[in-house]
């Protein structure tokens, strides 16, 4: 209904602005549709909408909200790409998407409207997850990298700085709880459900520990190798239902979250935008006593992050590429990407604004986070990345469920199938 | 019967005959049809090509697809009986006369009318961790005890298992009812006035006049179990480390979520295949029955 209101409202105003204006008449404005998910803080967006369609009178933005786990938005997005929809215009990307859509030829070849020089204004991480064989298809929007919260009190309190390696990040944690009377207390927190969120942890503890799944080059399977094997066994022996509690073998984001804003977590893995949330009084218990960094590493390697974060697309049938662009350019542009840092608390993909004053003022932590923005690792680029995350998500969570699970067998097992998956995406080159 | 007669007949039909063929049988034979093709969204390049049974055999070899048939006929077997078993005793419950009987009757529907994926969300926060009934129940104040049901294999499955005996004994037991509703009164005051106590008034009388509606719920129970969809997909997502994640499920991740759609359609052939084989023994079991009980 509100739309409707707002669709009325916009005709009234044009029509009574068509007088004497450029317009000698009400032009029918162009729809664009924007498929994507819904934002956690929808007024944001809604605002700058709003202002786009100032700024574009002849352009009418309508989003189409898709479900909010980014597996399940992906079947709605294919499949309608799929099916050749053309009334999609404009969809939002996850990070992991640009070659499967790229590579069907569903996402537009942004290369001439996007061209190097402007690519180079964006932090490269995100730039080179929508590069697929040397042309571009997407923008980023705003991005996300694994990052290591911790309770800055406590760790004051007992004198520790935060951990540099996993093992240290067990040990402070079991120091601190042998002291703190709390009744429920745990080390760690983070995401080990079976699902897409069940990789980026884990490739953060295999890559921490110098190893990797794949070969990028050769597109061989790399899980049975030893150092992602003892990365994997650290995880099952020291972390679930040692340093964090079994439950989080069911865990997203959002449960993993709530136990550390609820103070029953010292340590926490999640995206940047966990912390305006943990620092939000209304809804955190430990506002104000939260630290962020980099996530720690196993002894003698480098901590690592993954890539995460969000892009436009066009759809390649849209019938409205330009306004679809133009719609893309105002949203990725410098006050744009502001306001949904300052108010939607989203990790800018733009250079230029880490260096804005007024962000700098209201969030120096973001400063900090630049190193793991910088370093944020990408998933396998494939274009059948879902299967071969699907085949990960199986044997991540085989291996740290069971206590006494054989994980080089698994390795094995899931290397031979992710070799098969290769071997189809090998079909096509 | 003369052959305008006929004619007349077969007009008759096919509206019917047109419907079935639309929505039925050209589905299916169109399924059929994917299945036999390699068909990967995300890989248009590779074309459609025809494959022959490549896709079948490709899953007869496929451990995961083992352990997703196991996990379904685990599934099946203990939803059916508990729904049985606990659908006799409502139905021989709410067959008796007492006050408040037409209340209670409507009552027990109750779960069964409410949407799966709403009853599903609802055992998942009963099943949670942190803060579920469940956990509070057993464990009330001492949440360092709490169990993540969710997060255990044996216990995820058997989680979804309760929730669907919950939803679904009620429809067993409304199926019983109606077989319980046809037998006479005067069989049981006759076996009163001989002497038959309690248990032998249910062992002679009630049980082998029930047992075609027994085994028409049963037909109905295993098929739509074989079916359990959107249970796993709500309350685990099939995790953890695959323990609930049931054919359809598995089908429907290779299908959408991979965009292997030859190979996600050749899983769901299967199961229709299954349900079809189940059905057809059912049917000639139950048929016979109702005819031995008719005679």
């Amino acid at each position: 209904m509100k739309s409707l209101g707002n669709k009325w409202l916009f005709f009234i105003v044009i029509s009574l602005l068509g007088f004497g204006a450029q317009y000698s008449y009400a032009k029918e404005p162009t729809t664009l549709v924007f498929l994507t998910w819904k934002p956690n803080q929808p007024e944001v967006w809604n605002r700058l909408v709003k202002e786009f369609h100032r700024l574009n009178p002849g352009i009418r933005v309508k989003f189409q909200v898709g479900p909010h786990s980014s597996t399940q938005y992906h079947a709605i997005v294919t499949q309608r790409l799929k099916n050749k929809d053309t009334n999609v215009d404009v969809f939002f990307m996850d990070v992991i998407w640009p070659p499967e859509f790229a590579n069907a030829g569903w996402c537009m070849d942004l290369t001439h409207r996007f061209p190097v020089q402007d690519q180079e204004k964006f932090l490269h991480g995100p730039i080179a997850a929508n590069r697929y064989k040397g042309k571009i298809y997407g923008v980023p929007c705003y991005l996300g990298a694994g990052l290591f919260y911790f309770r800055k009190d406590l760790l004051q309190t007992y004198h520790y700085k935060p951990p540099k390696t996993w093992q240290e990040m067990v040990d402070q944690g079991r120091m601190i709880i042998g002291g703190e009377k709390e009744k429920i207390l745990h080390i760690y927190s983070a995401q080990f459900k079976q699902y897409e969120g069940l990789v980026c942890d884990m490739l953060e503890f295999i890559w921490s520990n110098g190893g990797s799944v794949i070969d990028q080059k050769t597109g061989e399977p790399t899980l049975d190798h030893p150092d992602v094997i003892n990365a994997i066994s650290f995880v099952r022996d020291q972390i679930i239902g040692k340093a964090a509690p079994e439950g989080v073998i069911n865990y997203e984001e959002p449960e993993s979250l709530d136990l550390f804003i609820q103070g029953k977590a010292i340590f926490h893995r999640n995206w940047p935008y966990a912390w305006s949330v943990a620092n939000n009084p209304q809804k955190s218990k430990i506002a104000g006593k939260v630290g962020v960094g980099m996530l720690p590493a196993f002894a003698g390697h480098n901590s690592a992050s993954t890539l995460g974060g969000w892009q436009f697309g066009i759809n390649r049938l849209s019938r409205h590429p330009q306004e679809a662009w133009q719609f893309i350019q105002y949203m990725t542009s410098h006050q744009a990407q502001k306001i949904l840092a300052l108010e939607a608390g989203l990790a800018p993909t733009r250079r230029s604004v880490y260096n804005d004053p007024d962000v700098q003022d209201r969030m120096p932590h973001l400063r900090a986070f630049l190193p793991a923005f910088e370093r944020a690792r990408p998933r396998p680029l494939s274009p059948v990345y879902p299967m071969i995350s699907q085949e990960l998500q199986r044997f991540f969570s085989q291996a740290i469920v069971n206590r006494g699970s054989d994980i080089s067998k698994l390795a094995r097992n899931a290397s031979a199938r992710i070799q098969k998956l290769y071997k189809l995406g090998a079909m096509i080159k | 019967m003369n052959p305008r007669d006929q004619r007349l007949y077969l007009a008759f039909l096919s509206p019917v005959i047109l419907v079935l063929l639309c929505f039925i049988i050209v589905p299916i034979a169109s399924s059929f049809f994917t299945s036999l093709h390699r068909i990967i969204i995300g890989l248009p390049q590779l074309g459609n090509p025809f494959v022959g049974l490549e896709n079948y055999r490709e899953l007869l070899r496929d451990s995961v697809a083992r352990h997703s048939f196991w996990i379904t006929v685990i599934f099946v077997a203990v939803t059916t009986f508990f729904e049985l078993l606990i659908g006799l005793f409502m139905a021989i419950l709410i067959n008796h006369r007492f006050p408040g009987r037409g209340v209670l009757r409507a009552c027990v529907l109750i779960p069964w009318a409410i949407p799966t994926v709403v009853s599903a969300q609802m055992w998942r926060f009963l099943f949670n961790d942190a803060y579920g009934m469940i956990n509070y129940a057993a464990f009330g104040a001492e949440t360092a005890r709490y169990i993540p049901w969710l997060a255990i294999p044996g216990t995820a499955l058997s989680a979804i298992i309760i929730a669907d005996i919950w939803k679904t004994s009620s429809f067993a037991a409304l199926l019983i009812l109606a077989g319980l509703q046809v037998i006479p009164e005067e069989l049981y005051q006759a076996a009163k006035v001989d002497g038959a106590r309690l248990w032998g008034r249910f062992w002679h009388i009630t049980w082998p006049l029930i047992r075609p509606a027994l085994l028409i719920s049963l037909l109905f129970r295993t098929i739509d179990a074989f079916r359990v969809f959107d249970l796993a997909f709500v309350m685990t997502q099939g995790g953890p480390a695959d323990a609930t994640n049931v054919l359809q499920l598995y089908g429907y991740k290779k299908m959408f979520v991979e965009g292997w759609m030859g190979y996600g359609t050749a899983i769901s052939v299967c199961i229709f295949l299954i349900v079809l084989i189940l059905s057809i023994i059912y049917v000639r079991f139950v048929g016979r029955r109702l005819l031995e009980a008719s005679v």
